[in-house]
């Protein structure tokens, strides 16, 4: 089985070799042992206490119990932009309207933004291609919910998490060639590639600084607006269930969305509970999939089981106990995989 | 004989045949008879009052064929562009997009809505009826200038910065490619319809409603971006005469057609700089001759034309003598002259 667990300082291999398959599209998960171990260095100082806001994130990996394999990895940063800047498009409408002239025109305006400052990001996803099955892409991102749930006080009021945006069949991205091209006469790949680099920042300066009306710009770049790649529906969809969605924020470059939402708002607020564990010797075959979590800081640990829940006890076999680290009687946090229709 | 001189009620009916004739937009001679009316008023008025400083005058020139009282054009001042309320242009800045860390220095050019010219003086309402007078260069600068001539004779009634907004670029069917990518935008209708419903209130009152953000003219369609600064084809001849004057495109162009917006410190224009005052005496003019414009000295009964003079004037200069009466002078009095092409003068 799998489960969802805090990273650790020795996982530095096993994220340099899940960087080698994610490719330079997820640029925080270089295949650099360097980057990677500071990464883990930060969590590590994160769950100790003595990191600063700033650098304050956390890292899971999603292993296979059977084998002690890492296939996937994701991550929360507790309040994001404090270091580097955070742009975002912000989108905002403004009517030019005029009684006497019988004038009514709503514009609709991309404005540099910063506004995310200070919001927790869901970031870093990513599941070994080889494991994309039994609701591994659920888990590896539904977790992180139930990490937020237990520990609610160390994040920010609101949270965002950034979607990848859409490309045509040709891997262009429209909504660059009609905005971001005339800024930097570079094509998208190396932006890309600069992004990939660290430079985000960096370009982001070049950006149009003054508000971009949308109507001046093609239709299919238009269209790109607060859409994702093809491939990242599911996970956006993933995330919507979870209670957030897009409100004003687009990616600068890609046009993508940026979806966000006030944590006290969030399914895992509402629909998650704290439940005393009961071992059974099998699963009842009715039994709803739940995620389960322990309450453990460091050592954080997420399943997710066929299990039912009454009287605030939940059934979970030896096994699944034994991947919670939990014994008979811990209390453990329970919420269903999907909501109830 | 053509002479410029000041409007009067009188041509009021030949002023009105020339704004409704057709041709490009003028942008500010209505085809309408009571706001003509109002201009030559102004006009009047403005010639009569005692002006220090330059305030809500305007004034309209006519250019005549004495023999026949035929008017052949129009050309007006306005002392103080936007006297109560902003002027609007849009101007064409720059903003340098630049990374050390990158290594990208990038201009990119944006219209931002602009009331610099406010205050300003400007030329305007001009039109010459180029299917009666043909094409020799030398009329509608006669017209044009003679504003100049006016404006070096009266300095104290002008700003020492002067502009000149021309008709933009219109199709066929006299659609500006500009304004349909632009203000069509903001207001989802025509600029004939806007200025319908702005009933005859001024073109400050639509720009009010335009206040917009800087654009990126790289995210303005290209057609659009291909007419900005350039003349109607229709204002060709004036843009020749505004450029013969010393009147250069500037950063700005119109708010709606993207029309050039020509401007110049008075000190450099011609007119300004090479004219001088000289002692008038009738008499028969012989040698070799340039051509000249020459005014008098007045401001109610302004008078300007042109003559062909020696190039080389000394302190007086000999008229013909039905040229002294068309300037309505006598012997002694001074008048203002300058070469027609200047150049040489320098």
């Amino acid at each position: 089985m799998f489960v969802l667990r805090m990273s650790r300082p020795d996982d530095v291999d096993a994220l340099v070799q899940l960087g080698h398959k994610a490719g330079p599209g997820l640029t925080t998960l270089k295949p650099d042992p360097d980057a990677q171990g500071a990464r883990l260095q930060r969590v590590q100082r994160t769950i100790a206490g003595s990191a600063e806001l700033p650098e304050q994130g956390y890292l899971f990996v999603l292993e296979d119990t059977a084998s002690g394999k890492v296939v996937g990895v994701c991550g929360i940063e507790v309040a994001v932009g404090l270091d580097q800047a955070f742009w975002t498009y912000r989108m905002d409408t403004f009517v030019h309207a005029s009684r006497e002239l019988g004038l009514w025109t709503r514009m609709d305006k991309l404005h540099m933004s910063h506004g995310l400052t200070g919001y927790s990001e869901l970031c870093t996803l990513f599941l070994d291609p080889d494991y994309r099955v039994n609701g591994n892409g659920s888990l590896l991102s539904k977790a992180r919910f139930m990490f937020i749930g237990q520990f609610r006080d160390r994040f920010a009021e609101r949270i965002c998490a950034e979607m990848r945006g859409y490309f045509d069949e040709n891997g262009e991205s429209p909504f660059w060639k009609a905005l971001g091209a005339h800024f930097y006469r570079i094509d998208f790949h190396e932006a890309d590639r600069l992004v990939a680099l660290g430079k985000k920042s960096f370009l982001a300066e070049l950006m149009p600084r003054h508000p971009v009306y949308i109507d001046f710009l093609p239709q299919d770049a238009r269209d790109c607006i607060g859409k994702v790649h093809k491939e990242t529906e599911p996970a956006r969809r993933l995330l919507e269930v979870e209670g957030l969605r897009l409100e004003q924020h687009v990616d600068i470059f890609e046009g993508g969305p940026v979806l966000e939402a006030r944590i006290d708002d969030l399914r895992v607020m509402r629909d998650s509970g704290l439940c005393q564990v009961e071992i059974v010797a099998e699963a009842a075959a009715d039994a709803p999939r739940q995620l389960v979590a322990n309450g453990e800081l460091a050592d954080f640990r997420v399943i997710l089981a066929a299990a039912n829940v009454s009287d605030g006890v939940v059934h979970l076999t030896a096994e699944q106990a034994r991947a919670l680290q939990a014994k008979a009687g811990d209390r453990v946090r329970v919420m269903l995989q999907n909501p109830a229709k | 004989m053509l002479l410029v001189r000041p409007s009067k009620l009188s041509d009021l009916p030949q002023i009105e045949r020339m704004a409704r004739s057709d041709g490009p937009v003028l942008h500010s001679l209505p085809p309408d008879r009571e706001r003509l009316q109002q201009r030559v008023n102004d006009s009047v008025h403005s010639l009569r009052a005692d002006v220090d400083c330059p305030g809500e005058e305007s004034y309209l020139f006519v250019l005549e064929d004495t023999a026949s009282g035929q008017l052949h054009g129009t050309a007006g001042i306005m002392a103080v562009a936007g006297f109560s309320e902003p002027f609007y242009a849009f101007r064409n800045e720059v903003l340098v997009h630049a990374s050390r860390e990158l290594k990208v220095n990038h201009r990119v050019h944006a219209l931002m809505t602009s009331h610099e010219l406010t205050g300003r003086s400007r030329l305007t309402g001009f039109y010459y009826d180029e299917a009666a007078l043909g094409r020799n260069m030398a009329l509608p600068q006669l017209l044009s200038r003679a504003r100049m001539m006016f404006i070096a004779q009266h300095r104290e009634r002008f700003n020492n910065e002067i502009f000149s907004v021309l008709p933009g670029v219109t199709d066929d069917n006299g659609r500006s490619p500009f304004w349909d990518a632009v203000g069509f935008k903001f207001f989802r209708r025509d600029f004939a319809e806007m200025e319908l419903a702005s009933g005859g209130r001024s073109r400050t009152f639509i720009a009010e409603m335009m206040q917009v953000d800087p654009l990126y003219v790289p995210l303005i369609a290209e057609e659009a971006q291909r007419v900005m600064g350039e003349p109607h084809a229709g204002a060709r001849i004036n843009y020749r005469c505004h450029l013969a004057e010393g009147l250069e495109p500037d950063k700005f162009v119109d708010l709606f057609d993207a029309g050039p917006v020509l401007t110049a410190q008075l000190d450099v224009c011609r007119s300004v700089r090479y004219s001088r005052l000289h002692t008038a005496r009738r008499g028969e003019v012989g040698g070799d001759t340039v051509p000249h414009l020459v005014s008098n000295t007045l401001t109610a009964d302004f008078r300007c034309l042109l003559v062909d003079l020696p190039p080389l004037l000394g302190d007086e200069v000999v008229l013909p003598p039905e040229v002294a009466d068309a300037l309505e002078i006598v012997d002694g009095d001074a008048v203002r002259c300058v070469p027609l092409n200047s150049e040489g003068a320098r």
